[in-house]
């Protein structure tokens, strides 16, 4: 059993990567927010059973071969979220930039949080280990 | 891992959105420079205001929607100022110029707005970074 595979790190790591992705889902609503006809998206919160498993599943196109190429702009494994934007400007853009900002700070530190937990959850194993 | 790559994804997108709203203050200080350019032969039109576009497409290497600046297109709604100086070179036969339908007013107010969007892409760069700066603690504890 890899040191990976211990569920609270797998955990922490699955909450590392919907940041990840959460961050490049809001840089797109950030970055388009002049763009007419921009709906902002945003990602459904992953959520873990008892055993710590996401218990997301995921909706995408099945690859039937390993050469195909993936069905683009369908995040792999978290939801996502469109309804999001409740004041829509004439130009047809749902984009508010305070909102977004918001959002990407506070991703930003429930991301620390959770890259904190990850250090901690090492330093129990080399102690575990007898390192110090 | 494709994953790994998520962090420099986001900040290619709002380095994109940078560039987009770069480009429209480009275009808008274009406006301001011209906002008194007359035509070269008389009764002739002026310097037309230039609007920018911005369209959304998909990066299909960076697998996400960017923002790209689209045609400039130029403002052929608003008509233009017509100031009656008779000594101008670029006056009509009863000696009104025609002045570039460009309002100050507006293009300050673009500014503004394109400022305040750059920002915000700024931000996402410098967010983007400390969390990578976090991942990257992880290797350090």
């Amino acid at each position: 059993m890899a040191i990976t595979d211990l569920p609270m790190l797998s955990m922490l790591r699955t909450k590392m990567q919907w940041h990840q992705e959460r961050q490049r889902v809001l840089a797109e609503n950030v970055s388009n927010s002049d763009t007419p006809n921009f709906r902002p998206r945003d990602l459904v919160e992953p959520s873990f059973d008892k055993t710590g498993i996401n218990g997301m599943h995921e909706i995408s196109m099945v690859r039937t071969s390993a050469s195909h190429i993936q069905a683009a702009g369908v995040s792999e494994a978290f939801g996502s979220n469109t309804n999001g934007g409740y004041e829509t400007r004439p130009a047809g853009n749902a984009v508010n930039i305070e909102d977004e900002m918001l959002k990407v700070a506070s991703n930003q530190m429930d991301y620390a949080a959770a890259a904190s937990l990850y250090t901690k959850s090492l330093d129990l194993i080399k102690t575990a280990i007898g390192k110090r | 891992m494709a994953e790994s790559m998520d962090f420099l994804k986001s900040m290619s997108i709002a380095t994109s959105g940078l560039r987009a709203q770069a480009g429209r203050m480009r275009v808008i200080s274009e406006n301001i420079a011209n906002a008194d350019s007359t035509a070269s032969t008389a009764g002739g039109d002026p310097y037309r205001r230039k609007v920018p576009t911005f369209t959304s497409t998909l990066d299909r290497a960076l697998d996400a929607q960017v923002v790209s600046l689209g045609r400039i297109k130029t403002d052929t709604t608003s008509s233009f100022r017509i100031k009656h100086e008779p000594g101008n070179p670029a006056a009509d036969a009863n000696g009104n110029v025609k002045y570039p339908n460009v309002n100050s007013l507006v293009e300050m107010t673009d500014m503004r707005e394109a400022q305040r969007s750059y920002e915000a892409n700024l931000n996402i760069i410098s967010a983007t970074r400390r969390m990578i700066q976090r991942t990257l603690d992880i290797l350090k504890a």
